[in-house]
């Protein structure tokens, strides 16, 4: 035992990557991800030792940076929650055919029960779909160990190995004991004899695929090693994973009866067929408890040798997170009762608007003008970020929110099918994650569309990251194609409502794309002091040089 | 304290209030007493202005779930009435309720405040307070949290000089004087439960 701190599950993910010597960390924030990039963004920018740490404009940019440093033979994290996986979907599934030089480890967060998120999709899924290892960690501590372990086998199989996690874990805090940190090392570069394993053109990738599928056994047998059979004395049986694997951990200790039922720990996928039959052979039935999707209980199922219960059979909750609750239903046991109030209607208390959020004086401005030119009516496009509160009642400002830069190309969509006026509403964050594309093709369409840009100059949402399009957003919109002219940059402020209606209502009314940035920095960054550095620095360095 | 169970604690409040800094607090000053401990919060969109809530669990022995069920906890420290509410089902029986009188009422359909506070005294175990007198009283804006968990101190397995240890280190950055002003606070919220209440 080096050192005991208090962390977060997902933070003790960036400790021990850390600790196993990465040369770099990259990532894309979102809850409940992000603080495990932070955490090990502090222990670099503290090492002073040439490692690096740094945010990307998305999930894809971050994994490709990742698979880049593996290239370089050293060993890198690489960081995101569920959805961010689909933006980085093309990098993952075609790195499990180039294979990794240094070890590649990749830490998903899972949202059950859509706590901050759009769905619930089931990373474990993903891992199977691209043919790599998954590891699935459910205290704190495996967090850290199981990353480790990761590493480990990402060197060892050369593939890049996904470690999962969800809500409840990653944001679950308690003391983690970590181990020496290893200097980082480098295995060297992908030697010259390897280099056409990189290089996927069909004739290598048909190859790629036969080696990927070659590394099945290994898989297996490495992920055998955390998986555990602990045989009981009933013929009914459970099978744990993650939160599953850590509340009836806990109902164990409290029920020393429940030790009769078998039990299959899973902490690692793919999971060998020959555990899971000898497992089978030893109930009659069982009750799987695994997290989002029921996939050990649909494998578990097509055996056809016991009866499976869980989350299609309706003895769980088809949606939504595990709890422990649902354990001691599914199992029988007693729930105690609880104290109870008087029945008091509770209404929900919604999250809103920071007070004096610039914001909520854009969408002032922009719904004023929408009335103005005679569509109060209009739907708009809206995005993910803090801004997405305004899709509630009583502002009602936007209208659909589908996923990172759906807006634009919604947007573009609704006009060519005929919706006049079309209007977008954006992050500069998310604009630089996924929009920069979609403005391509809205410029290059010509048709009139509207992209309002709500420039804060950070990633508010998620604890107010620098954006990484801060200071240039104008240039980025006017490298897409879109005109001079049809650019207006606004200040959202009360004083300037009226001007900033009109020029709204200019941009509606022309008749090809146009785009309205309305800027004005995140007060919540504002007040932390965020961006203080760089603005001295650039108006420093503006004292000096010419500046645009 | 039971050393054959598990002991629960629920925070709640209202985002900004510093439901996680106290739950923080309550984390240390448990594992510090020689006592396993787990925190389980849910952050992201409850941020900006919403409900907001944590949970601690502690035991003798190891844990594993980080949560607890309806029934389950020994004590909900609310810094917001009605927050309160949402949550008195996850009380034992026998559990107590600490829980602040002042109200955040900028969200729509909020009770009448007789009715809300008229169902907290109803609740056996609760434990009202005044924490905006209190910070009157002592000259300190933000009073209240740390008056809060020196009511729920009267509840735990936590000795006193472990309290004024986490809450100094808490504060450590911001100076002496701060620091002072919520050990102050903390005894302010003790001394009004005279007995400690074995859970």
């Amino acid at each position: 035992m080096v050192q005991s701190t208090l962390a977060l599950g997902v933070e003790a993910v960036g400790c021990a990557a850390f600790d196993a010597g990465i040369k770099g960390a990259f990532g894309y924030p979102g809850t409940p991800s992000t603080e495990g990039f932070e955490a090990v963004e502090l222990l670099i920018h503290g090492a002073k030792d040439g490692r690096v740490a740094q945010w990307a404009a998305n999930e894809k940019v971050a994994y490709d940076l990742a698979l880049g440093v593996s290239y370089t033979g050293h060993r890198t994290l690489v960081t995101m929650k569920h959805v961010g996986l689909n933006v980085a979907m093309d990098a993952y599934a075609n790195s499990a055919l180039t294979g990794v030089r240094g070890g590649l480890v990749l830490l998903v967060a899972d949202d059950p029960g859509m706590h901050s998120s759009q769905n619930e999709q089931d990373s474990r899924r993903l891992a199977e779909f691209a043919w790599l290892p998954c590891l699935e960690p459910s205290t704190v501590q495996e967090c850290y160990d199981l990353t480790f372990r990761a590493f480990e086998l990402s060197e060892a199989l050369q593939v890049p190995v996904m470690l999962r996690i969800v809500t409840r874990l990653a944001h679950c805090r308690a003391a983690l004991t970590r181990r020496v940190a290893l200097a980082p090392t480098s295995l060297g570069l992908v030697p010259e004899t390897s280099i056409q394993n990189w290089v996927l053109i069909p004739a290598n990738a048909r190859r790629r695929y036969v080696d990927l599928l070659a590394k099945q056994p290994r898989m297996l047998q490495e992920a055998a090693t955390l998986n555990h059979l602990v045989p009981g004395t009933a013929r009914r049986g459970v099978v744990l994973s993650g939160m599953g694997r850590a509340y009836f951990g806990q109902l164990l200790h409290e029920n020393p009866a429940l030790a009769a039922l078998p039990r299959l720990e899973i902490a690692a996928y793919p999971v060998d067929p020959a555990l899971e039959q000898a497992f089978l052979a030893q109930v009659d039935d069982v009750v799987v408890f695994e997290e989002d999707y029921p996939v050990l209980e649909e494998r578990l199922g097509l055996r056809g040798t016991a009866k499976v219960h869980g989350r299609l059979d309706g003895t769980l909750p088809r949606t939504g997170e595990l709890a422990p609750r649902l354990l001691k239903d599914a199992l029988g046991l007693e729930v105690p009762a609880g104290k109870t109030a008087a029945s008091l209607e509770l209404p929900i208390r919604a999250p809103r608007f920071c007070d004096g959020c610039g914001h909520v004086d854009a969408y002032g401005a922009m719904q004023e003008a929408l009335r103005n030119v005679g569509a109060p009516e209009a739907r708009v496009f809206g995005d993910i970020g803090c801004y997405t509160l305004a899709a509630q009642e009583p502002m009602a400002a936007i209208h659909a929110v589908v996923e990172m830069g759906a807006s634009i190309s919604m947007a573009v969509g609704a006009a060519l099918a005929g919706q006049t006026p079309s209007v977008a509403v954006i992050g500069d964050s998310t604009f630089g994650h996924s929009g920069l594309p979609a403005l391509l093709t809205a410029a290059d369409s010509g048709v009139n569309v509207t992209v309002v840009i709500l420039d804060n100059r950070v990633v508010g949402m998620t604890g107010q990251q620098p954006s990484q399009a801060l200071d240039q957003v104008e240039r980025m919109v006017l490298g897409m194609g879109i005109l001079e002219a049809q650019v207006q940059v606004l200040l959202p402020v009360p004083k300037q409502h009226d001007a900033n209606v009109a020029a709204m209502e200019a941009a509606l009314r022309h008749p090809g794309p146009s785009v309205v940035v309305f800027r004005r920095e995140c007060i919540q960054s504002i007040r932390r002091g965020v961006l203080k550095d760089h603005d001295r620095q650039e108006r420093e360095r503006c004292a000096t040089e010419v500046c645009s | 304290m039971n050393a054959s169970r598990i002991h629960g604690i629920v925070l709640s409040g209202v985002g900004g209030q510093g439901v996680l800094s106290l739950a923080q607090i309550l984390l240390e000053a448990l594992r510090r007493s020689g006592l396993h401990a787990l925190q389980s919060e849910i952050h992201g969109m409850s941020q900006r202005g919403g409900s907001v809530h944590a949970q601690v669990c502690y035991a003798e022995t190891p844990l594993s779930s980080p949560i607890l069920d309806e029934g389950g906890a020994d004590l909900l420290i609310a810094l917001e009435p009605l927050e309160a509410l949402r949550y008195v089902s996850m009380l034992r029986i026998n559990g107590h309720l600490i829980v602040s009188e002042e109200p955040q009422m900028d969200m729509a359909g909020y009770p009448p405040l007789d009715d809300v506070y008229a169902a907290l005294k109803a609740v056996p175990g609760a434990h009202l307070i005044d924490t905006e007198d209190l910070a009157r009283r002592l000259s300190h804006r933000q009073a209240g949290g740390m008056a809060l968990l020196g009511m729920a101190s009267r509840f735990m397995p936590v000795d006193d000089a472990v309290w004024r240890e986490v809450i100094a280190q808490r504060f450590e950055a911001k100076g002496a004087r701060i620091t002072e002003k919520n050990i102050e606070a903390f005894e302010a919220g003790r001394g009004l439960i005279q007995e400690t209440v074995g859970v």
